[in-house]
């Protein structure tokens, strides 16, 4: 036998049969992998809020009202007191005209991005 | 004709889209770009892990592992390299972990399993044709071996070969030299006395 009929013949050698469903269990792994019921943040923010629903639970039922009321009260006086400092707002806009410059100097416009990701869910 | 045929890959070469852009449509989004791949190159990346492994089930399993890493990390293919490459390289790594592990699981707890079937130059006699090769591609030593059944599935396409082997390419076309004269010694009955 010579070198090119060796060739020739290694070439011509079928290849192996595949074991049968392979191609599908491959696809129902890979593109045609169900979609998770909830996303990550989807998931976090549902765990955030259940464990703050039983935390008020907890609360009012071992006789803690008037300290939750007490607690409301003063976050929302921080908040509003920050809201209605000028130096709060400055920082704040400052921020956030420094994090959309720099999605837009890296090319992703935030609204295109957005578009782009529900056209792919609807997609799907 | 035959060094036409030789120079053919045998990756296939279908009408449609190119590979590079199914694998681009399916970065947007498109599942059945991806499932376009898998039809392509399930044989062909099957054919690699049974050829390396020699167990349906485990060249069931790196076939499927194979598909899963290229899915979930095909932002890093690089446009402009063939699809088929990466893919055969994913898979002989897969491979190969498993050989490593099946080494270590043998060595340590099945030490009678070597001397237990026939060796694989026995095994090359009584055979037809087309089993006969195959049977005498088995019997070549590992290195020559996955040399050998990538020429099978690329072709003369030594460069690609060398990138998936992770060998220079030198080095290839030595152990691709070497292998097929140790074929022909096995193929014509002469013992083969190289390791």
């Amino acid at each position: 036998m010579t070198m090119d009929e060796l060739e020739r013949a290694v070439m011509e050698l079928p290849l192996e049969e595949p074991p049968e469903g392979l191609r599908a269990s491959i696809l129902l792994a890979t593109a045609y992998r169900p979609a998770p019921a909830f996303a990550f943040y989807e998931l976090a923010a549902i765990g955030t809020l259940g464990a703050v629903a039983l935390w008020l639970i907890v609360l009012l039922v071992s006789g803690g009202g008037v300290l939750f009321v007490h607690t409301l009260s003063a976050i929302s006086s921080v908040v509003l007191r920050s809201f209605s400092n000028v130096a709060f707002l400055a920082w704040l806009a400052a921020g956030g005209a420094t994090a959309l410059w720099l999605t837009l100097l890296t090319g992703n416009h935030p609204i295109a991005a957005l578009s782009h990701r529900s056209g792919r869910q609807g997609g799907r | 004709m035959s060094a036409l045929l030789a120079e053919a890959p045998r990756a296939p070469v279908r009408a449609g889209p190119e590979d590079g852009d199914l694998v681009a449509m399916t970065l947007r989004g498109n599942s059945e770009a991806f499932a376009t791949l898998v039809e392509r190159y399930d044989r062909a990346v099957y054919h690699l892990a049974y050829r390396t492994l020699h167990d349906v089930e485990e060249a069931r399993d790196a076939t499927q592992e194979a598909f899963f890493k290229a899915f979930r990390s095909l932002r890093t293919f690089r446009p402009g390299s063939k699809f088929s490459t990466w893919i055969f390289a994913i898979t002989y790594h897969a491979c190969c972990d498993r050989l490593s592990r099946r080494k270590h699981y043998a060595s340590e707890e099945l030490p009678e399993r070597a001397d237990a079937s026939p060796g694989p130059e026995a095994r090359v006699i009584a055979l037809d044709e087309a089993s006969r090769l195959r049977a005498a591609i088995d019997a070549l030593p590992e290195k020559y071996r996955s040399v050998v059944t990538l020429f099978h599935l690329q072709g003369k396409q030594y460069e690609e070969i060398a990138t998936v082997l992770g060998l220079p390419m030198g080095t290839v076309k030595t152990h691709l030299f070497r292998a097929k004269e140790q074929l022909r010694r096995l193929l014509s009955g002469t013992e083969v006395t190289e390791s």
